[in-house]
């Protein structure tokens, strides 16, 4: 029997996993038109510009034949390009499996889309990404998207086993840079201890929160009694209309502690809602991410 | 009982709970619907959350409307609410249901028991015991009912057990009982009546007066009894008369006659006049038809009275005369057949012939007037034929008188004795009363029937037992003997008027009649034979096993016989012979009922009041579903509810997929068909006549591809040949046609079946032997359904004038095959253009003519089941594996042999097109390519 409920789920995982990579690749690919190399020059493949060459620069990286359409040597320089690791990491926990329509995704999946999506963009750059937690080093290339990706699925088939809505809390190199998906929907103060852990170690943070539109608007009316999907209690409301209000207030509040927490650190957030498209919130990180390169370079 | 009109209550205290619907109300109001269910992530931001206007959740108005709607739909049923309600039964005392259960109560049995079911729950509801009393005397095998007082509930189930019997009814008797069980004088009595006066009904009608009040019922005019008579005869008609018991303005019946399986073969209007108790109708019944009817019956009225059994009486049996039909000969008035036709023609169904034509059909009875005196040899048959049942009956005249005959039931003298006449002083003598021993006793003798000729019995001591007629001086003018089964009767004068004038008279018709009767088996000598009884109809018509209890009838019994417990209505008799005993002709003619005075009547009705109170609780346990599903759906524990409604059309699909997809599983499990091994063993008759069936291997080789076949002859060269050359132009048919033939085929018309293949090739060699029965038939039908033989004379020339006459191996194996008419090949035939245009048809040699089936295009499409041609083609076609002719063709060369190769294309195209480059479309094309 375990063998068949095991075979059943690799088997759904083998189909959706080449699924969910094509819908991240397109999604990656869309964002990165808009996004350009460093326009510095540096250690990388592609090349830069050529500039005369000076003493004691090597032999070995005169472009001859550029130097033979003049009197001058020139030497070709190519773009600089900083591998930086990134660590990537997104909450499994229950109340990510949630959509509030049939027709939506839950925030669990647009958390995996929006987490292979940002690896498969990094990859391109040429970053060097892992999944937090899992334990491998950061490596680079479609390979280092592919081992996220089979991380990813091989969490999702153990079950919801180790799920916190927390990530872990590991030792990481100072200058790293970690990606967290979730809906941040935990007390502020455990998220402030995580976000000091990190810090502390000079390490670099992007949050990001997914919520169903359902959590963010309560759409829901009259008499009903709510259920949390990690055994939270139950919690009846007679009209729900009613604490409507209320509720955004609160939500509000936690989205702004969010803010407050992130911004000694230098950390980003970002909000996203799973009935918008994935592109918008993929193209702020990216953005994010490069920016912060760019003023740490310069 | 609260009466509001049409509608009232039955128990309207119930209706008190209407007062607390207010209540209801109120709680309903008052208790919030429950919460739905909603799983919610973000549920840490809600705790600790409430609203702050406290309002609480409000019922939908509609929803209070279902639950109060839900409440006194139970309130109203609980109050036992009724439709047209009917006034509680007049008096104090017990309810007595005085029933007629008769035969007459046959018709409308079922609104009987429905209106007494009615007055039942009359007296339920008042709480008064019920007395249900039936007037027509029980069944033998009846279980003892209790009498007297009853609840209600126990009435129904008696009541319920009730049937009309096929008797009269016996009011006198049920007055005593009613004496006898002293019903309390208090009693309101009601009589569901049949409607007919009876005997007894003065005294039942006193008796139940004495009681407080007394309600006639009475029978409306459709379901007044009518009583079907025994139809009589009438030529080739029978004539059907019904009675009724009053006359009340026209009526129609229909009267319709069943066969002994139940189905109605004819069917008849019957009018009553409007002033008449009687009505008529003719209901043409032609022999065969008379002889499948078994009973007759009035439509609608399903009873023991309306039910008609018939019996041989009334069937027409066959009767043949031995002799010559008499207006071929001409005279008439001088044969006896004609007197004998003309007595009995209405009455039976009549044939005249020798003895080989009339003994061998069914015939009951056999005439044999003197003229055509049988032969030795026939008289041997017919007394053969007399032992195993037959009534045959001689009549006297001048060959009998001359001797020599035997086939007589007693001894005669030799020679006629003449009474009266010009030499006589003796008066023509008339008949003595038959006697009793005889099956003519009863019948009327006219004074003016003279005999004045006939033959003698010698006098033996048994002859007066023989004797069933005599004449007034006591010599026997009918004598008889019972041979086995069957009767040897002779009439010691003639048929015709030449003896005696016996033959003009009416009493001839009538003793005819009666021998004919005779060989029904129950008369004769089993006219003291007691009659079981053998089938009897039930109170509703029906024939069944008789009851038990049911006695054995004398014989005579048809005058006596008196419908009654022990002897119900039907057939008595033994499976071999039955005599129907009717209702209709043993009672009484129905007389409508003198209703007592004072007391009331009315019709027995079927409508009546109308217990409302299960339709409330329907309504009741409806509403209760719908709020169930309502507030599953209100709590979101339905959330499917959109699905769902998808769901259904899905499911009836399936549904009814299922219910289409059920016949052929089925089917596939019926038993496979049995194998064909057992068609070996199968006789060449069977074979001639019908297809053999195939296995599979033998089906799917011949089906899967095309195939060209060749008959084998027995010889090793030419079968060689045969197959070399099919195998040849099989290569040719591949590489030039769509056609992709199989290997050839072997046939060996003894084992293997040839339809399954287009075209045979058949060889003609002298060493074929002559071919089997079984052979021959699987070719002519393999030629009937379409088959095309090429048969190969192989001889060049030598018969190619007369195909079947020239070549005598070829006449000797066509033998026995149907041979169309053959004609040479007309030059403009289908088989010249259906590949390749041809003029001439060459095999190893050339010249020849090809024959093929006359008919000139009409017959079968212009296809030719047969052609025949002498070139020895399969020699042209045959090649060897490297695909080089194996035999020299002359004198064309290899141009002659690839002719014939054209030709084979052709012949093969015409096998399987058929006259499709006939077809005057392509003609066009064809005329362009031959000009040019």
């Amino acid at each position: 029997m375990p063998s068949a409920s095991v075979l059943n789920r690799s088997l759904e995982l083998a189909e959706t996993l080449p699924a969910l990579m094509v819908a991240a690749d397109r999604v990656a690919a869309t964002v990165i038109q808009g996004v350009h190399g460093r326009r510095r020059v540096g250690q990388g493949d592609a090349f830069w510009q050529y500039r005369p060459y000076r003493e004691g620069d090597s032999v070995s990286r005169i472009d001859w034949r550029q130097s033979a359409r003049s009197r001058n040597l020139f030497v070709r320089e190519t773009e600089w390009e900083a591998a930086a690791s990134v660590w990537l990491w997104r909450d499994a926990s229950p109340s990510m499996q949630y959509a509030s329509l049939r027709n939506l995704e839950t925030k669990a999946e647009r958390a995996e889309l929006i987490t292979l999506a940002l690896a498969s963009l990094l990859t391109d750059a040429s970053e060097r990404i892992a999944l937090l937690g899992s334990g491998l080093r950061p490596s680079t290339g479609r390979i280092a998207v592919r081992r996220v990706a089979e991380a990813l699925f091989a969490e999702r088939s153990r079950g919801a086993g180790p799920s916190s809505s927390l990530p872990p809390l590991v030792p990481l190199p100072a200058h790293g840079t970690i990606v967290l998906v979730s809906d941040w929907l935990d007390p502020l103060d455990q998220i402030e201890a995580m976000i000091r852990h990190y810090a502390s170690a000079g390490v670099r943070g992007h949050l990001v929160q997914v919520l169903d539109p359902a959590e963010e608007d309560l759409p829901f009316q009259g008499h009903v009694k709510f259920e949390g999907l990690e055994a939270e209690g139950q919690h009846t409301i007679r009209r729900v209309e009613g604490v409507r209000a209320a509720y955004s207030a609160r939500l509000a509040a936690q989205r702004e502690g969010l803010q407050r927490l992130a911004r000694p650190a230098d950390w980003t957030v970002h909000l996203h809602r799973t009935d918008r498209p994935p592109q918008t919130i993929l193209l702020s990180l990216y953005l994010a991410m490069a920016d912060l390169r760019r003023l740490n370079a310069a | 009982m609260l009466n509001l009109g049409a509608f009232a209550f039955a128990a309207p205290g119930m209706l008190a709970l209407l007062l607390v619907l207010p209540v209801i109300y109120w709680l309903l109001r008052m208790i919030p619907p429950l919460p739905r269910i909603v799983q919610f992530p973000a549920i840490r931001l809600l705790i600790g959350l409430e609203p702050t206007e406290q309002t609480p959740m409000k019922m939908p108005w509609w929803l209070l409307l279902l639950r109060l709607l839900l409440a006194i739909a139970l309130i109203v049923a609980v109050a036992r609410p009724i439709l047209n309600p009917q006034a509680d039964l007049p008096g104090h005392g017990p309810l007595l249901l005085m029933i007629d259960d008769g035969w007459a109560s046959a018709p409308g049995w079922a609104t009987r028991i429905t209106h007494a079911e009615r007055l039942i729950d009359r007296a339920e509801r008042s709480g008064r015991p019920v007395i249900v009393m039936g007037t027509a005397p029980a069944p033998l095998d009846a279980p003892t009912t209790r009498h007297g007082a009853l609840r209600p509930e126990e009435a129904r189930t008696l009541l319920r057990a009730f049937r009309p019997k096929p008797w009269p009814t016996d009011r006198a008797a049920a007055a005593a009982e009613l004496d006898r069980m002293q019903v309390d004088p208090a009693a309101y009595a009601v009589w569901l009546s049949d409607g007919l006066q009876d005997a007894g009904t003065d005294a039942l009608s006193e008796r139940l007066r004495r009681f407080s009040g007394l309600q006639v019922i009475l029978p409306d005019q459709v379901t007044t009894p009518l009583v079907l008579l025994p139809p009589d005869a009438e030529g080739r008609d029978l004539k059907v008369r019904a009675l009724r018991p009053v006359a009340d303005g026209p009526r129609r019946a229909a009267i319709q006659a069943a066969d002994d399986q139940g189905r109605v073969v004819a069917r008849i209007e019957l009018d009553f006049p409007a002033t008449g108790t009687q009505g008529e109708g003719v209901l043409p019944a032609p022999a065969e038809l008379r002889n499948r009817m078994a009973r007759l019956d009035i439509e609608n009225q399903g009873g023991a009275g309306s039910a008609v059994l018939l019996d041989e009486r009334h069937r027409r049996r066959p009767v043949s005369i031995l002799g010559e039909r008499a207006a071929a000969a001409g005279q008439p008035l001088l044969q006896e057949v004609y007197f004998l036709e003309r007595a009995l023609d209405p009455y039976v169904s009549l044939s005249i012939g020798d003895r080989e034509n009339v003994l061998n059909r069914n015939t009951a009875v056999l005439l044999i007037p003197d003229s055509s005196a049988p032969s030795p040899a026939d008289r041997e048959e017919i007394a053969k034929w007399i032992e195993s049942g037959g009534v045959a009956v001689r009549f006297a005249g001048p060959n009998l008188a001359a001797g020599g005959d035997t086939l007589v039931p007693t001894p005669l003298r030799l020679g006629d004795r003449a009474l009266g006449g010009v030499m006589s002083w003796g008066k023509p003598a008339t008949l003595a009363d038959f006697p009793t021993n005889s099956p003519f006793f009863g019948i009327p003798i006219p004074k003016d029937v003279r005999i004045s000729q006939q033959v003698l019995a010698e006098p033996t001591p048994d002859l007066a037992d023989k004797t069933w007629a005599r004449l007034t001086d006591g010599t026997p003018l009918v004598t008889a003997e019972k041979r086995g089964q069957g009767y040897l009767v002779l009439v010691h004068t003639t048929a015709n008027t030449g003896w005696s004038n016996l033959a003009l008279s009416g009493l001839f018709v009538d003793m005819l009649q009666r021998l004919v009767l005779l060989s029904r088996g129950v008369a004769g000598d089993g006219i003291n034979k007691a009659l079981k009884p053998w089938r009897t109809l039930d109170g509703f018509g029906r024939l069944g096993a008789p009851p038990a209890g049911a006695q054995m009838l004398p014989a005579d019994a048809d005058k006596s016989f008196k419908p009654g417990p022990t002897t119900p209505p039907g057939l008595y008799g033994d499976e071999n012979a039955q005599v129907a005993f009717n209702l209709g002709d043993h009672v009484a003619a129905p007389k409508p009922l003198v209703v007592p005075s004072g007391a009331s009547t009315d019709r027995l009705s079927e409508g009546g009041e109308t217990d409302l109170s299960r339709w409330f609780l329907l309504a009741a346990a409806i509403l209760l579903l719908a709020d169930l599903l309502i507030s599953l759906w209100l709590r979101g524990m339905f959330p499917r509810a959109l699905r769902l409604r998808r769901a259904v059309p899905a499911a009836l699909a399936l549904t009814l997929f299922g219910f289409l997809a059920t016949p052929p599983d089925i089917q596939a499990q019926q038993p496979a068909r049995p194998p064909v091994s057992t068609q070996a063993a199968a006789p060449a008759t069977d074979a001639a006549t019908a297809a053999p069936p195939l296995t599979d291997a033998q089906a799917l080789r011949g089906a899967l591809d095309v195939r060209l076949a060749y008959i084998v002859t027995g010889d090793k060269d030419v079968d060689d040949t045969s197959r070399a050359g099919l195998e040849g132009l099989s290569e040719v048919l591949r590489n030039r046609t769509s056609v992709e033939p199989a290997d050839p085929v072997a046939l060996d018309l003894d084992r293997d079946e040839p339809r399954l293949y287009p075209l045979i090739y058949w060889p003609i060699t002298a060493t074929q032997p002559n071919l089997s029965p079984r052979a021959s038939a699987a070719l002519d039908r393999y030629l009937r359904t379409g088959g095309i033989i090429f048969i190969d004379t192989r001889d060049q020339q030598m018969s190619f004038d007369r195909p079947v006459g020239g070549n005598p191996d070829l006449k000797r194996l066509l033998g026995g095959i149907e041979m169309p008419p053959l004609v040479s090949m007309p030059p403009d035939h289908v088989l010249t253009k259906s590949f390749y245009l041809l003029s001439d048809m060459p095999g190893r040699w050339q010249g020849g003519k090809i024959w093929i089936e006359a008919g000139n295009g009409r017959v079968n499409d212009g296809v030719s089941t047969i052609l025949i041609g002498s070139n020895d083609y399969a020699g042209a076609w045959a090649v060897d594996q490297r695909g080089r002719g194996l035999l020299p063709v002359s004198p064309g060369g290899e141009t002659q042999r690839e002719m014939a190769y054209r030709f084979g294309v052709n012949l093969v195209m015409h096998a399987l097109t058929g006259n499709y480059k006939d077809d005057q479309v392509h003609i066009q094309d064809i005329m362009q390519r031959l000009r040019r």
